[in-house]
């Protein structure tokens, strides 16, 4: 038993929080009957991972194993860490066709042409998106398994997830991703968060919408709280105007949750007050960034409270629009730039 | 500019109509649910976010005996919004008919110079001011049971007493040395 992966294990049982244990040992199954029936998971962490420290003795486990229990962990797990995401542009006639197979051996064989000694494990989760874990090597290490780089992609669509990706690593990582995929370029989409399912639902736009229409009576309803005939809203049609035009920029119900929106100001100073400002030729840079644990949902309750003017302002109304929160804004106008 | 005038309507037998304006729409809800348990009187609540009220409901709205402005004093937005709505009133409402409403004083990250701006502002007036609490269901009966006292006086259900007579035993002064630094 070698000590990198002694390492890994210990690591990674530290990581997992109790709970979710025993769940996802089950759910790895290579434990014996027996080894499992030894397992006591109300004792202390420390306990449990020299228990499973000499079950890995007894099974001979490697590396491999071990990353594997890694993966079903993140996999069910995926809303921690930074997550960014990037999109494949300019497909090629063939792109549509690539089947999960092809993309898998293409992958490897093209990453592992551009990097010596990587490490790359594949898996293809129940909502046919493909996992990718990759621990990274070069001419004169082995791979790297206490960092590896996790990918996500959805096969038929634009988008790729990555996290934990280092700036050196992603012209290689963006590389083997646009030949496998068969697509001619790679972006950065401008959109990061914590929670991948948030990040993902933004994108497939996979949230209640709701569009702009002549009668909407179902939301008015909604903002009644209880029928008592003597108490009533002054401004209840204003109210729900306002409630309507906040859900249409923003979209109802749950919302998916992003963490901040960050905009890079590269506009002139304006203010009619302050004139060695504003007689300045540079324009005034600034970075304004909105924080928040739900920042979609705090933003909707800005517009329909009033806080906002309604209708939203294209500024914020971008960030689900166009799928981004990183934005950089000139004098022409909102636009999105290329990181 | 169409005003809101207190005696344009006739009033109705044994119920008195509050008005509360309030920028958040939060605090008014649950003084309005408080306020129609009232039994020993009909009590009819209007809330608004700010005046001047839409025109379509002028033929149902009753006759507005107390118009409230809760003002909080954590949001300089909502002490704008209140001095806003102010200009939408007709004077006569000032002669007992007007009461201001304040919540959060106690509250550490309040500007001092807010709640004397309030003051300042209501004193001018000569109108009431109360202090509530309305994180509390505590709290929150005991500011219905103020308004309520002085919303019976201004529509005119207790004896011996009128708005005006009740406003100048009530109404907000500012001590002389307001503008001097306290000694915190």
């Amino acid at each position: 038993m070698d000590d990198p992966m002694k390492r890994l294990l210990q690591r990674l049982i530290r990581r997992i929080p109790s709970q979710m244990l025993k769940i996802t040992l089950d759910k790895w199954g290579r434990l014996t009957a027996a080894q499992q029936r030894s397992m006591d998971f109300t004792q202390p962490k420390r306990v449990l991972t020299e228990k499973l420290l000499s079950i890995c003795e007894e099974n001979e486990w490697t590396v491999k194993h071990v990353t594997e229990l890694e993966m079903i962990y993140i996999m069910d797990n995926p809303n921690q860490g930074m997550w960014n995401a990037l999109q494949l542009m300019d497909p090629e006639d063939d792109s549509p066709s690539v089947n999960l197979m092809q993309f898998k051996e293409q992958f490897k064989s093209h990453l592992g042409e551009i990097v010596r000694h990587v490490s790359v494990k594949m898996k293809k989760h129940t909502d046919e998106a493909i996992w990718i874990r990759i621990a990274w090597g070069d001419g004169f290490s082995r791979s790297n398994h206490l960092k590896p780089t996790y990918v996500v992609h959805q096969l038929q669509t634009p988008y790729v997830f990555v996290t934990s990706l280092t700036s050196k690593q992603k012209p290689l990582l963006s590389q083997a991703l646009i030949l496998a995929t068969r697509y001619q370029n790679i972006k950065d989409a401008n959109l990061s968060g914590q929670k991948l399912t948030a990040i993902r639902d933004l994108l497939m736009r996979q949230y209640q919408q709701v569009f702009p229409n002549k009668y909407h009576s179902p939301l008015t309803e909604k903002t009644q709280t209880v029928l008592n005939t003597q108490i009533e809203r002054e401004q209840a049609e204003s109210a729900a105007n306002r409630c309507q035009m906040a859900c249409e920029a923003f979209g109802d119900g749950m919302l998916p949750q992003l963490q901040s929106a960050v905009y890079k100001l590269e506009t002139k100073f304006r203010d009619p007050a302050n004139k060695t400002m504003t007689e300045r030729e540079e324009p005034f840079r600034c970075v304004v960034k909105f924080a928040s644990t739900n920042l979609l949902e705090s933003l909707r309750q800005c517009a329909s409270s009033g806080v906002a003017s309604t209708p939203v302002t294209p500024l914020l109304s971008s960030i689900p629009l166009k799928g981004k929160n990183y934005f950089v804004v000139t004098d022409n106008g909102p636009g999105s730039s290329q990181k | 500019m169409s005003l809101l005038k207190p005696f344009s309507k006739l009033p109705g037998l044994n119920t008195a109509s509050i008005l509360l304006v309030e920028s958040e729409e939060q605090f008014q809800q649950s003084l309005a649910d408080a306020l129609v348990e009232e039994t020993a009187v009909s009590v009819y609540v209007r809330l608004a976010k700010s005046l001047p009220l839409p025109k379509e409901n002028e033929e149902s709205r009753p006759r507005l005996d107390l118009v409230v402005f809760i003002i909080n004093l954590t949001s300089e937005l909502s002490f704008h919004s209140a001095v806003a709505s102010l200009k939408h009133l007709d004077p006569g409402y000032f002669l007992g008919k007007v009461c201001f409403m304040v919540t959060n004083a106690r509250t550490a990250s309040v500007p001092t110079e807010r709640l004397d701006a309030v003051r300042k502002l209501v004193a001018s007036l000569h109108c009431p001011l109360i202090f509530a609490e309305d994180q509390t269901p505590d709290g929150v009966t005991n500011a219905t049971e103020r308004l309520l006292t002085i919303l019976k006086v201004a529509a005119g259900l207790v004896p011996m007493a009128t708005a005006l007579y009740l406003s100048n035993l009530t109404r907000c002064t500012v001590p002389p040395d307001i503008d001097q630094p306290s000694f915190d």
